[in-house]
């Protein structure tokens, strides 16, 4: 379980995350969305170390991470995955060395050790016969696929995720988000994912914080979301006409009744 | 930027290889262009040398004492590394810098790994022990260049350049030279390794960035040559 407690965050004089608390919840898809410079990056930013908040604490299992040493962070960091936006895959070596570095780096293993557990993982990341090729010669997809199969490797009890769909096709976007929700249930992993995808909030998000300028707006499930009431909510996920007919549809698979019934009794 | 690079490796053999790495980078990796002008640079002084020593009373060993000590004193360290300068150091700076922007560094933070100490630590210690090693080669083919035209150009026998080459020879002049370019190195690593890592933004700064490294690089290392000429000399 990850606890986040008023945490705040400027650029110069620039607020950009302001007292923000929630609990990511252990063995869960927990989503951060909101619109772009809502803060949501940089809230993911501050719960993996990459900023530290001006203010607040990121406790991971009682731990609060901005409280120790460098080797106690190392520890907690070892126990992290992190999946980012243009999959940060490293150039210069091949799809079997990016995936086998953490275990290179961490693990005392065999050569033939770590290459059966590397291609265990990029197994189970649908990704076979790619072992030899370079980033550059993968599609976008695959390398979400292979900075995944990287987040991974070591059995993290922790991943994170930054817009794992850009960029991606809505097939393709489909595909990671599944792998996403199925790793975290599979490896009792606590998973945040920092989206706009829809698609991903109505399918994998068990717990939802919607952030809004750099404030905690809204928070619930992907059950909840559908009834809420929240203006600005409403507004950004569901836009378009089609989106509120998808809601609309949900509604009905979730109650059984017409949209308009519920309308009439709203829920809490 | 230092204080961060001396702390314990995670993996001492995954510091090792990349140490190797980057002394092949550095050091097999500018071989060529250091051979070419080091051999170039010798020639050249070797005719302007005889060109300009036009007193018949001046013996011709003459010149390949004034190669010898050009090419030792200044030529080898002080060209030689500003053209490594330019090689090797856009080389480290926009490495890093794609590395910054791609969020690659970010990567290998979040994994628990000390970036600084993983990637710039054993690009500097590579550089301040491939480099004067390369400075060696240059000033060693720098001469050989110096007799090559000489004899090629007539203006001297082999054996001339050679005798030459031994009068007044002072192994001071060496360790000078080798001096600078430990003082050298570190700045052709160093200077590109600070602008590389604290890049911010995409494509355009890390080129920028690039040329600002080898820039500062090159006013630097015009000072230290200076400065160490100054005090050692």
């Amino acid at each position: 379980m990850i606890e986040l407690k008023n945490i705040q965050k400027s650029f110069g004089d620039k607020p950009v995350i302001k007292d923000v608390s929630a609990t990511m919840q252990a063995g869960q898809c927990n989503l951060i969305i909101g619109s772009s410079g809502s803060g949501k990056t940089v809230l993911m930013k501050c719960m993996v170390g990459l900023f530290e908040p001006d203010g607040g604490q990121v406790i991971y299992d009682g731990k609060d991470f901005f409280s120790l040493n460098l080797d106690e962070k190392k520890e907690i960091r070892k126990e992290i995955g992190m999946l980012f936006q243009g999959s940060a895959l490293f150039d210069s070596q091949t799809v079997q060395q990016n995936v086998m570095f953490p275990l290179d780096m961490f693990t005392n293993d065999s050569h033939a050790t770590k290459l059966k557990r590397a291609n265990e993982v990029l197994d189970r990341v649908n990704l076979k016969d790619a072992n030899k090729k370079f980033p550059a010669e993968l599609s976008g997809g695959m390398k979400k696929r292979v900075a995944l199969a990287r987040a991974i490797v070591l059995n993290p009890k922790y991943l994170f995720c930054d817009e794992p769909n850009s960029g991606l096709d809505p097939l393709t976007s489909m595909v990671i988000d599944k792998l996403i929700q199925e790793i975290t249930k599979e490896y009792n992993i606590t998973t945040v994912v920092n989206t706009h995808d829809m698609n991903s909030l109505m399918e994998i998000g068990d717990y939802i914080l919607y952030m809004h300028q750099g404030n905690k707006e809204w928070e619930g499930s992907n059950k909840e979301i559908i009834f809420s009431k929240n203006e600005r909510l409403n507004e950004f996920i569901f836009a378009s006409e089609f989106l509120k007919d998808a809601k609309e549809m949900r509604m009905l698979e979730e109650t059984g009744k017409l949209p308009d019934e519920i309308r009439e009794k709203p829920a809490e | 930027m230092f204080r961060g690079m001396f702390a314990r490796p995670e993996n001492g053999k995954m510091y090792w290889k990349e140490f190797m790495h980057q002394c092949n980078d550095i050091g097999i990796g500018s071989l060529g262009i250091v051979t070419i002008i080091s051999v170039f640079i010798g020639a050249v002084s070797t005719i302007q040398t005889a060109y300009q020593l036009v007193s018949p009373l001046l013996p011709k060993t003459i010149i390949a004492q004034i190669v010898r000590d050009t090419v030792i004193l200044e030529f080898a360290p002080t060209l030689t590394c500003i053209v490594l300068a330019g090689v090797i150091g856009s080389k480290i700076a926009s490495e890093l810098g794609n590395m910054r922007v791609s969020e690659q560094i970010d990567a290998l933070e979040i994994m628990g790994i000390n970036t600084k100490a993983y990637l710039i630590a054993p690009k500097i210690v590579a550089g301040v022990l491939m480099i004067p090693l390369l400075i060696i080669i240059s000033m060693t083919l720098g001469i050989w260049g110096g007799r090559l035209a000489g004899v090629a150009a007539g203006i001297l026998s082999g054996e001339t350049y050679d005798r030459g080459l031994l009068d007044g020879f002072k192994a001071y002049n060496v360790f000078f030279a080798l001096a600078k370019s430990f003082v050298f190195a570190f700045i052709i690593c160093s200077i590109p390794a600070f602008y590389g890592y604290y890049v911010k933004g995409g494509a355009l700064e890390i080129g920028r960035s690039s040329t600002k490294a080898v820039v500062v690089s090159c006013v630097l290392l015009l000072i230290a040559d200076y400065v160490l000429s100054a005090l050692l000399l």
